[in-house]
């Protein structure tokens, strides 16, 4: 049996992975609340932007752009998987990667190719530990993603697809739901889907005839041929910021979790330890008596 | 605004990190891609493209400075929006800072040069652009 000693110092130990632990989850949770505010400081932007690129792409036939040019053949696609830096958060990397992983087999299945492009360490590591390649990874960036790291990888992306190397893109990354919950989704990124042309809502000919008519200044197919990399890197720019939340969510919780289990350690620990201290003083009375009983005989 | 006889137009400066300017203005004048765009109460619909520059409002009779990235406006009934990669005001703007910026983007595009394949290049390029435009705009 354990002594009282080895307990201790087992109990010990505990305690100081669970002060990092807690650490862990105080940063995480403060982290979460910056990554929050900055989805939300993102939503004017993006919004103006898409009202603009919809009223322009009204003023201009929205043929001949590259970026929305849909592909008959689709011979090779790349996933663009979006990943953390670092571990620790619960099922964060893991989901991504599987859902990454399923979307290839169903690709391959199709007969395409398929190019990996990932954001995060852990998913680099992990592709190319599994002999995957990776044609590019972008890290130390998901603690807290700019809009410059969205813009390169937007730029990246962008032009595989207009150098016809890929025929399609598609993105994995995790949604911001709340702190306890992040949902893995799939987004077509490349074609641009055309739906994000189209008005969200039925607006009568009316309300769109009281905006007036612009005058655009070059000409409206100008303008959109530069918004539509826009609408991309905002795309981009919005999924890091989700998975970005997401994973100091995903981290809070696992934190909060194993901090809680270490407790439930330390008192199964401190009840064994007890028990323990009591067989021992248990023991010493009995070889006491029986060492006074032995001499009295 | 209405003591000074001068009539106002609502104005907001968007980036992707949030609002840099939000209220009324007097006057506006914008870098557009053809040159410079300048804006009062009343102006006729416009879209147009902005390239980096210098934004500047004209606001209870005092001029601001904005160092912008390149970007987008949309200006209609008395209601002008400025949609920019980055905007910072020229009070704002670190000269050192911008300083050591273009060294160290100097620094990587050189690497990139020599063959280092781990550096994006398009996005150094990108950041030093923005660093000459900021040392630009704060030396005016």
């Amino acid at each position: 049996m354990a002594t009282v000693q080895d307990i201790k110092r087992r109990v010990n130990s505990v305690k100081n992975t669970s002060k990092i632990t807690k650490a862990m989850e105080l940063v995480a949770a403060a982290k979460l609340r910056k990554a929050e505010a900055r989805i939300e400081a993102l939503r004017p932007y993006a919004d103006r932007m898409r009202e603009l690129m919809i009223g322009t792409a009204r003023a201009t036939p929205s043929r001949g752009f590259p970026l929305l040019e849909e592909r008959e053949t689709v011979g090779s696609v790349t996933i663009l998987s979006l990943t953390g830096d670092r571990g620790l958060a619960g099922g964060f990397n893991a989901q991504i990667i599987r859902r990454s992983l399923a979307l290839e087999r169903e690709i391959r299945g199709d007969g395409a190719d398929v190019r990996w492009l990932v954001v995060g360490k852990k998913g680099r590591s992990t592709l190319r530990f599994r002999r995957y390649d990776v044609a590019h990874a972008w890290v130390d960036l998901t603690d807290r993603p700019t809009y410059a790291d969205a813009a390169a990888v937007a730029n990246a992306v962008a032009e595989l697809y207009t150098e016809r190397e890929v025929d399609r893109v598609v993105m994995v990354y995790n949604r911001y739901l709340s702190a306890l919950t992040q949902r893995v989704e799939v987004e077509e990124v490349l074609p641009i889907p055309r739906k994000a042309l189209e008005e969200d809502e039925d607006r009568s000919a009316y309300e769109i005839a009281l905006e007036g008519d612009f005058i655009y200044e070059p000409e409206p197919d100008v303008i959109l041929g530069r918004l539509l990399p826009t609408y991309l890197e905002t795309s981009i720019y919005r999924a890091l910021l989700e998975s970005a939340a997401s994973e100091h969510g995903a981290r809070m919780t696992a934190m909060r979790n194993a901090s809680s289990n270490a407790e439930d350690l330390i008192d199964r620990l401190t009840l064994d330890m007890n028990r323990a201290r009591q067989a021992a003083i248990t023991q010493e009375l009995l070889e006491v008596v029986a060492g006074a009983d032995a001499l009295t005989q | 605004m209405a003591e000074t006889g001068t009539r106002t137009f609502s104005l907001s400066v968007v980036t992707p990190e949030g609002a840099a300017y939000e209220g009324e203005a007097e006057r506006l004048v914008v870098p557009g891609d053809a040159g410079e765009i300048g804006v009062l109460a009343r102006h006729a619909p416009l879209v147009a493209m902005l390239r980096a520059g210098e934004i500047r409002i004209k606001s209870g009779g005092e001029w601001q400075s904005f160092a912008a990235g390149p970007g987008y406006f949309k200006v209609q009934r008395d209601r002008a929006i400025v949609l920019v990669d980055d905007a910072v005001r020229a009070e704002d703007i670190d000269v050192e800072q911008a300083r050591r910026e273009i060294e160290e983007a100097e620094a990587l595009l050189e690497r990139a040069e020599a063959g280092d394949e781990e550096i994006d290049r398009w996005r150094v390029e990108q950041r030093l652009r923005h660093a000459q435009n900021k040392l630009e705009v704060s030396g005016r």
